[in-house]
């Protein structure tokens, strides 16, 4: 029994596990702004990096960790409040090349304004957990408390917001108005707050990964984020941007598969597989694994 | 004005564009000879920067797919021609040129393929995914590439004949300098006229009308898929010579020069110059021409310490904050303006 | 509701003109019209979903002009869109339930008083509304904006694309409601026979301009009417 959950192949499940959930978060949090406002947020990535850097960077003036995730969050949560009303609602209905070309503006502000004010220098943030793996007998079980709190909450999430989309009263207001913005403003839902609110959710969630992914190793600096967005944007991509479970899935997948590439071959090519997937993909079922199928509207 | 718009009138024309283009260099390189050789540096880099500014306006302007790559393929000119550099120290640089724009042709190729069968944002982050990754795959190839070092190698001096000319034999620095800004103004030339015949051709006409109407246009009979992919490739190739002529004035080919930041750079340029029309993309090289010296001397305004933090990156953050501000308030850019402008001016002898 | 001389642009294109009307509280007001006389602009326009370019309209001193789409909602307008804007992607007590978001009304209440009103959306209240027949969807569309308990109801082309019969109990169902609920129905319909047999007053619009407005008995009698501008031929 020990033998098998020290085996290479679970081992690589493990790891890849881990790393597959933060995909998973920012691909739903990329899904979220997308199903509310249309919009692909390419500085997701880059807001929740700055987020982060707001709440942990207290950790070096002695408060405790939790307490800095919370400020992190808050912070998160205003930004993403503010950047839909100012940057995002003057854009509804336009051309979709302006909302990419600004949002890519916006990513080059934040990754260079985080630089300006807290240095490119990369931060290793003390984890709060242990992060030495378990040991069965003699063999390395490739789980360490912190990377089971790092899978246990990033599941804990996804379920939290899936329930307040479906069960709650807040969550219908926000399916209807990405699904019929008009027809709820008829209804009298206060479609404009449902969109910033699809907004602040969202950004909380992608700050919560970025913070679990600045402790679980690389460190927090400037372009930590981009790496993980690119390979959340693809998660979602592949899962098709209308499934919130969709991308969930593609991101477990995506992390899984990636550490097994650099186990079995060679880490460079981590980087690019994720590429290579979503090409497949493509080939496959263009609109995505998870849609439902449409006709274009002429 | 009776001038200018015979001059205007030129750019219809196949023999007009090769005047106007002749001409354009011919003004660039007297200003070359007569400005400094600190100005000298500003304008070859922006000859290189018109380039891809030219390559990227093809691909987001004209053919309708945004694409952030810009400087992935600029990194695939610039280490070829570091490479061959390297290795055939005295071959002409036309040689470097060429291979650059051959290697940028098939990355684009490789990439445009799988890329161009996406729409929109998809096809963005396709792009993106290529340039998040290039950096660190080509700092994984080793020797070949310099590492993360980045590869080092002769870069431009000037031929004696040049010297004589340009007036000062015994000084070769400045010579140098003016040799380096004279033949990018040359090849800056030679791109233009190129871009602006394929403006005004079929396939560039084919281009357009599938940005605007792809059903339509494949009503027509045009082939998607080739004239995407087409777009694609030349796009590249023109970054892969944008990549090559930075990479001969400076004499390094680094990875990360090449980076998100740089094609960001050259984004909100164009933005800011105008998509989807030549004479847009003609002024975000303009721009870029004095975009350093601006920021030096706005970061001088505030007192800035170049090397400090604020400093080194006051550039991204301008740069991010222009293609912001300049999306939502004028989305058409400088090159949209000036048309108001003069339909303004049009509507007003009218009446 | 009191409509002064409104106009409504499209670019160039007045798509209103001067219209000016009186819808009188606790009776239904036909507005009838061929096709792009404007009435679904009219409509659109008193929900907010259009700015006009000059006019006004009251609903018990309240100028609705310039107010947002889901605050003139909230005053106890409600719409149903031409097209019956049913979202597919909910369930019938789903749709119903967005319904009764806004307001501050007891959700059980409501939803059993509009299961009896129209007990098949009740047999089928779990179902996702994509799989209801036409009627059944103008059913829900209605049953969802009854439930908010408006004060006044703007209906679109209720009775589009719906067979005969069941056009005609829908306009019995309305007439029936407008008694019960002391309702104030503005009811836009291309069927113009069916429209008048339960109205009590009409509006006939041409063009963007009013071109009769008085009692439904009154617009039904006019042969000048009937032939040219609510194709009905005797």
């Amino acid at each position: 029994m020990g033998a098998f959950f020290t085996s290479r192949i679970v081992s690589d499940i493990l790891i890849g596990a881990a790393q597959g959930v933060l995909v998973g978060l920012i691909a739903l949090s990329l899904v979220l702004i997308w199903q509310s406002t249309h919009v692909l947020n390419f500085a997701q990535g880059a807001m929740a990096m700055f987020a982060a850097f707001c709440g942990m960077t207290m950790l070096e003036h002695g408060l405790n960790y939790w307490v800095c995730v919370l400020i992190s969050l808050v912070a998160a949560m205003l930004l993403g409040g503010v950047t839909e009303r100012v940057l995002v609602r003057p854009l509804y209905g336009k051309a979709e090349i302006n909302s990419i070309v600004v949002m890519v503006g916006f990513l080059g502000i934040l990754e260079s304004g985080a630089s300006s004010i807290w240095s490119g220098m990369a931060r290793q943030l003390t984890s709060p957990l242990s992060q030495t793996y378990f040991t069965l007998g003699s063999k390395t079980l490739y789980l360490s408390p912190f990377s089971l709190f790092q899978i246990g909450s990033a599941l804990t999430l996804m379920l939290g917001v899936a329930a307040l989309f479906r069960f709650t009263k807040i969550g219908l207001q926000l399916r209807a108005s990405a699904l019929a913005p008009e027809v709820s403003r008829l209804l009298g839902v206060r479609v404009n707050r449902m969109l910033t609110l699809g907004w602040i959710i969202s950004s909380a969630v992608g700050a919560f990964a970025a913070i679990i992914i600045a402790t679980s190793g690389s460190g927090l600096f400037p372009s930590n984020m981009d790496g993980f967005f690119v390979f959340g944007f693809i998660a979602a991509a592949i899962g098709g941007l209308e499934s919130p479970g969709g991308a969930i899935l593609a991101g477990l997948l995506i992390g899984i598969i990636q550490t097994f590439v650099a186990d079995y071959l060679s880490p460079s090519w981590v980087a690019f597989t994720p590429v290579l997937i979503l090409v497949l993909s493509q080939l496959v079922r263009p609109a995505g694994i998870f849609t439902k199928n449409t006709t274009r509207r002429l | 004005m009776k001038i200018t718009q015979i001059l205007l009138r030129l750019r219809y024309s196949s023999l007009g564009r090769l005047v106007l283009a002749l001409l354009g260099t011919v003004v660039a390189i007297c200003v070359v000879l007569l400005v400094s050789a600190q100005s000298d540096t500003y304008i070859a880099n922006a000859g290189a920067m018109t380039i891809a500014i030219l390559g990227l306006s093809l691909l987001t302007g004209w053919s309708g797919q945004v694409s952030i790559g810009n400087s992935g393929f600029m990194a695939v000119g610039a280490f070829t021609t570091g490479i061959w550099a390297n290795h055939h120290q005295s071959s002409p640089i036309i040689i470097s040129l060429l291979l650059s724009i051959l290697t940028g042709a098939i990355a684009g190729l490789l990439v445009g393929i799988p890329a161009t069968r996406l729409k929109g944002p998809y096809l963005a982050g396709m792009t993106l995914a290529f340039v998040t990754a290039m950096v660190p795959f080509i700092q994984s190839l080793g020797k070949l590439t310099g590492g993360s070092g980045g590869l080092f190698f002769a870069n431009l001096s000037s031929p004696s004949w040049f010297a004589n000319l340009s007036g000062d034999p015994q000084n070769f620095i400045v010579a140098n300098y003016r040799w380096a800004a004279t033949v990018s103004v040359v090849i800056t030339g030679v791109a233009c006229y190129f871009m602006s015949n394929l403006f005004a051709s079929r396939a560039g006409r084919a281009m357009r009308l599938v940005r605007d109407n792809d059903v339509a246009a494949e009503l027509m009979g045009v082939n998607l898929g080739r004239v995407r992919v087409g777009a694609f490739v030349i796009s590249a190739a023109y970054a892969g010579l944008a990549g090559s002529l930075v990479a001969l004035l400076s004499g390094v080919a680094r990875a990360d020069n090449f980076g998100l930041a740089l094609s960001i750079e050259i984004l909100s340029l164009l933005v800011l110059g105008g998509i989807g029309t030549l004479s847009g993309a003609l002024m975000a090289g303009l721009l870029a021409a004095y975009a350093s010296t601006l920021i030096a001397k706005l970061n001088a305004l505030f007192g800035l310490n170049p090397y400090s933090n604020l400093g080194s990156n006051s550039q991204g953050i301008i740069f991010g904050l222009l293609l912001v501000v300049t999306m939502l308030t004028a989305p058409q850019g400088m090159a949209g303006l000036l048309k108001k402008i003069s339909h303004l001016r049009a509507r007003k002898e009218a009446e | 509701m009191q409509i002064s001389n409104l106009t409504v642009r499209y670019g160039a294109i007045e798509a209103i003109r001067g219209v000016t009307f009186t819808a009188m509280p606790s009776r239904i007001t036909a507005v009838l019209g061929a096709n792009g006389a404007g009435k679904t602009t009219l409509l659109r326009t008193i929900s907010g979903l259009v700015q006009p370019a000059s006019g006004s309209i009251v609903i018990e001193g309240v100028e609705l002009i310039g107010r947002a789409t889901d605050d003139i909602a909230r005053l106890g307008v409600g719409h149903v869109p031409e097209g019956r804007g049913v979202i597919a992607e909910f369930t019938v007590e789903e749709n119903l339930r967005l319904g009764a978001m806004a307001f501050d009304i007891d959700l059980a209440a409501g939803l059993d008083e509009q299961y009896q009103q129209f007990p098949v959306l009740g047999e089928r209240r779990k179902q996702y509304a994509s799989t209801l027949s036409g009627g059944e969807r103008q059913m829900l569309a209605m049953a969802r904006a009854l439930i908010a308990q408006p004060r006044l109801l703007l209906l679109d082309e209720p009775s589009l694309g719906l067979a005969p019969l069941v056009a005609a109990e829908l306009m019995t169902t309305i007439r029936e409601l407008c008694a019960t609920k002391n309702l104030s129905v503005l009811l836009v319909e291309q069927n113009a026979k069916g429209a008048l047999r339960i109205a009590d007053d009409a509006v006939v619009l041409s063009v963007g301009r009013v071109v009769a407005n008085g009692s439904a008995a009154e617009v039904a009698s006019d042969d000048q009417l009937r032939q040219y501008y609510l194709g009905l031929v005797q």
